[in-house]
């Protein structure tokens, strides 16, 4: 289970499923979840300057509405500006290659895909976890 | 993991039994049993009711979320429909402007055409006839021969050629000017 995990997607509704799916499957009792990409950014710089704890994991949508910029430069901001080993990806309703290849440059570990069926791609996801963790897993893409 | 003192949990179990009230959320999976197993049985159903109270959120957010997206596609649609209707709308405006445009032109020049020809006529005529007459009348002046019949015809065929002429021209032109202006003003029009 991981200790905690920061969500950042506009949609609030999706911060219940995900928080639910995530209480269900026992991933992690800890949920933070942001609507803006600024937000996080200025969230997660705090924590690294307050030398406070990070979250294990980082869930990042593609299109952050309302955001100066969107989710894959935030990806490249935490891990390249702030981050240090932070397990971070995109959670997207997009399956698009070339954005996928962008969000690997950014650093991105993971991509998974925003559907109904949301449960079953955090299960595998889960189980490759400790592979991101020790940065020897490669990009994936849960469908 | 969080240890309760057996009071609390005496407490809890009692408040569960009697008013079917429990505790709820990620904390439950927190709370250590120890080896109390009532409290045990408790905490494993405080933990499996919320389960299921996430499963029930879960279907209904999901629910919500897929009206949600339902409804925004929905609005798009009727927005491209708007904006398509708007375009259609502009270009049948800009259809009938120009039928206007052109039909105007067309009227006018009939009319011009048309105004050109009688006062042509018109003058021929007045010029022919006027000419004839006026040849006669000073034929009858010079000879000394009876001018009253020649006068008299002089006389009518010019007042009745240019009232005549002017008349038909005034009317052409009254008509084309009346129907730009008064366009759908029909008197007999106003109740629709």
């Amino acid at each position: 289970m991981l200790d905690s995990i920061l969500l950042v997607d506009d949609e609030n509704l999706f911060h219940l499923v995900f928080e639910d799916a995530c209480s269900l499957l026992d991933i992690s009792l800890n949920l933070m979840a942001i609507d803006n990409a600024d937000a996080a950014e200025n969230h997660f710089a705090g924590l690294v300057k307050n030398n406070k704890p990070k979250p294990d994991c980082i869930f990042v949508d593609l299109n952050i509405i309302g955001s100066s910029f969107d989710g894959i430069e935030l990806v490249r901001r935490i891990n390249f500006e702030h981050g240090d080993g932070v397990v971070i990806g995109i959670i997207s309703s997009s399956d698009d290659e070339a954005e996928q290849a962008k969000a690997v440059k950014a650093g991105a570990q993971f991509w998974i895909i925003k559907s109904d069926e949301i449960e079953p791609r955090l299960e595998e996801f889960v189980k490759d976890l400790d592979g991101y963790k020790e940065r020897t897993a490669p990009f994936k893409v849960y469908r | 993991m969080i240890t309760l003192n057996d009071e609390i949990k005496e407490q809890l179990i009692t408040l569960a039994a009697e008013k079917n009230i429990f505790l709820e959320g990620n904390i439950t999976k927190l709370i250590d049993c120890e080896s109390n197993l009532e409290f045990q049985n408790y905490i494993f159903k405080c933990i499996s009711r919320d389960k299921e109270n996430r499963k029930k959120r879960l279907d209904i957010t999901k629910t919500i979320q897929e009206q949600n997206k339902a409804l925004i596609e929905w609005k798009s649609h009727n927005e491209q429909l708007n904006k398509d209707l708007q375009a259609a709308l502009t270009e049948s405006e800009k259809a009938k402007q120009l039928a206007e445009s052109d039909l105007d032109v067309l009227q006018k020049k009939t009319q011009n055409e048309l105004v050109g020809s009688i006062v042509k006529v018109a003058l021929w005529i007045i010029c022919g006839v006027g000419t004839i007459t006026s040849i006669l009348f000073a034929a009858t002046l010079f000879t000394g021969l009876e001018n009253k019949t020649v006068e008299s015809s002089w006389s009518n065929m010019f007042s009745i050629l240019l009232t005549n002429s002017f008349s038909i021209v005034g009317t052409i032109m009254g008509v084309k000017y009346a129907g730009n202006k008064g366009a759908g003003r029909c008197p007999n029009c106003k109740k629709n």
